[in-house]
């Protein structure tokens, strides 16, 4: 069978794309030997933080799914004034350069802010705690857990939302008997996205937490003080993970399409 | 066909004028390119006298390569770069590995020291001074901070000042109180960013180098001499601090000896421009020139320069001997 140029040129712009992005992946987790690999994950400093990192992003993950599940579904099914503006800030965190996320949070929660002025009162601390990391994750990873979930929302029909309420249905009960099963698929790819954004995210944790060390932090303080050698097979474990994360994510993707 | 071969010789005679122009500069007294390796603390200085001198003199081209002092003088020991000037943050850098194959002479220039830095905000602010700043650092609540040490020189120096005030007050033990008040959390990896944590009222107390408090426009507390690195004067006492920091590989460890922070530069001996050299270094040794902007930045510079021998004093290019004095 005769293939038009238009398959062609899929393939061929979709193999570029391929070794664009597993070339130099491959080379830096190909580097470290499996020794390098063994002797790293013995490491009590690396294992604390791959798990400081998970539970961090986990954490940030559920954050966003309890407070954003709302906003999610208002955006979806309201129509309202300011309801762009609303879209637009959602999106703001993904746009910032990240040390500036750290030192905007940083001045919130400092002696200078009435909030920090507060906290401090309450005894929380956001500098160099697992709080601060928390709530700089939720930041980098809300927006695209809301952008998940609204989607997942949209692709539902009010409809259905309607007959139930129709035959006395509460607005609660409408929404935990129909529009949560149905959407929970996007709304649990959302939860992965803003894991593995969460999971990444280096330039304003730094910034607000230096101590504990999450993974990509003790990557740089390991390339830093030790160079490229002792750095690349913390990262080949860090990767790992994503690509777990990611592989979760596809799949679920996956059986989505074969529903519809 | 004779005039097309008239034309011809016009336009070569033009390319031959065009390409000989950059040379015909070059005879002027002083033009060219002066290559500078300067240790990173230098940068801001250094740029502004390469701004006043080049106001001075146009027609030469200051180009800056900022790294740390050892890989500077690296550069010019191990990958041979091409490079005039070398000023280094640690004097000991040049008689250690530039002298005699690279370089002949070594003029300490200035000075820097650690101080402790605070904010209006800061707890105890009004209170704190030179003679009671660990009370201030021992009591709960207050938050201060260092760089690590593994990763910043400035880092080791500020636990190394810590050290040595225990000696210096003779109070048994104060080392490790003030440690033990300083949660790991506090310590980040460079010095530079404590000062936006201290800016947003996250931080009360700062290890910086003078330097970069002056240049933030932080406030801060002078230590005395005898445990702020800054005079070389002191440099066995300074010795008697040791720090220990990551070896070259993760659970290896060495240590790091006291020594105080003294800034040295000198001339390479092959140095590609000899002239334009000679005359920035005339204008950064000058105490109304370079010196005067060094302070300007809070780098305490020696006025005049020194040089340790009167030996080294007469290796020296005529136009500087003026502006050094021979001084241990």
């Amino acid at each position: 069978m005769r293939r038009e140029p238009f398959f062609w040129i899929t393939i061929s712009c979709g193999l570029v794309i391929m070794a664009f992005i597993l070339l130099p992946l491959i080379e830096m987790m190909t580097a470290p030997s499996l020794s390098m690999l063994k002797e790293t994950i013995k490491d009590k400093d690396v294992v604390r933080s791959i798990w400081l990192s998970i539970y961090t992003a986990g954490l940030a993950a559920l954050i966003s799914f309890v407070l954003g599940t709302p906003l999610a579904y208002l955006l979806a099914r309201r129509n309202f004034m300011g309801k762009r503006l609303v879209e637009g800030i959602i999106d703001l965190p993904i746009v910032i350069p990240h040390p500036v996320v750290g030192i905007a949070i940083l001045s919130v929660a400092g002696r200078n802010h009435w909030i920090g002025q507060l906290l401090s009162e309450l005894g929380i601390r956001v500098m160099g705690s697992v709080t601060g990391i928390v709530i700089v994750l939720t930041f980098v990873g809300m927006p695209f857990y809301l952008n998940a979930a609204k989607n997942g929302f949209e692709s539902i029909s009010p409809r259905l939302e309607k007959v139930s309420r129709s035959l006395g249905a509460s607005m609660f009960s409408t929404f935990f008997r129909i529009t949560f099963p149905l959407a929970w698929r996007s709304m649990l790819i959302g939860i992965i996205m803003c894991c593995a954004r969460a999971i990444s995210e280096f330039g304003a944790v730094v910034i607000v937490a230096y101590h504990p060390m999450i993974a990509p932090v003790l990557i740089y303080e390991r390339f830093e003080a030790y160079g490229l050698k002792y750095s690349q097979p913390v990262a080949v474990w860090l990767v790992s993970l994503c690509l777990a994360l990611f592989l979760t994510l596809r799949i679920l993707t996956l059986g989505k399409t074969r529903e519809v | 066909m004779k005039e097309r071969s008239g034309y011809k010789w016009l336009m070569y005679g033009v390319v031959a004028i065009v390409l000989l122009l950059p040379f015909g500069k070059s005879f002027g007294d002083t033009t060219g390119k002066v290559i500078i390796f300067n240790a990173g603390s230098l940068t801001i200085p250094f740029a502004n006298m390469e701004k006043a001198f080049e106001g001075k003199y146009p027609k030469v081209d200051i180009i800056r390569e900022a790294a740390g002092s050892r890989k500077c003088a690296r550069k010019i020991t191990d990958l041979k770069k091409p490079c005039d000037i070398m000023a280094s943050a640690d004097y000991t850098v040049i008689d250690q590995l530039l002298i005699p194959a690279y370089a002949d002479w070594n003029i300490r220039f200035a000075t820097n020291r650690l101080v402790l830095c605070y904010t209006n905000k800061s707890k105890y602010a009004k209170e704190v001074n030179t003679q009671n700043w660990y009370e201030i650092l021992l009591k709960k609540g207050v938050v201060w901070g260092h760089s690590d040490p593994n990763l910043d020189p400035c880092g080791y120096r500020s636990v190394m000042v810590l050290q040595l005030a225990e000696k210096y007050y003779k109070i048994p033990g104060l080392y490790q109180r003030l440690i033990d008040n300083r949660p790991k959390a506090n310590i980040r990896p460079k010095s530079v960013e404590l000062v936006a944590l201290l800016q947003t009222g996250n931080m009360d107390y700062a290890w910086e180098y003078r330097s970069v408090a002056v240049q933030h426009e932080l406030k801060f507390v002078e230590l005395p001499d005898q445990i702020n690195l800054g005079n070389y004067k002191y440099d066995t006492f300074y010795k008697k601090a040791i720090v220990k920091v990551t070896g070259k590989k993760p659970g290896t460890f060495l240590k790091k000896k006291g020594k105080s922070c003294t800034y040295g530069i000198t001339l390479l001996k092959n140095a590609p421009n000899t002239q334009a050299t000679t005359a920035f270094l005339q204008y950064m040794l000058d105490p109304q020139g370079g010196l005067k902007i060094l302070k300007e930045m809070g780098q305490p510079p020696f006025i005049p320069c020194r040089v340790p021998t009167a030996e080294m004093k007469a290796r020296l290019p005529k136009s500087l001997r003026d502006l050094v004095e021979v001084r241990e």
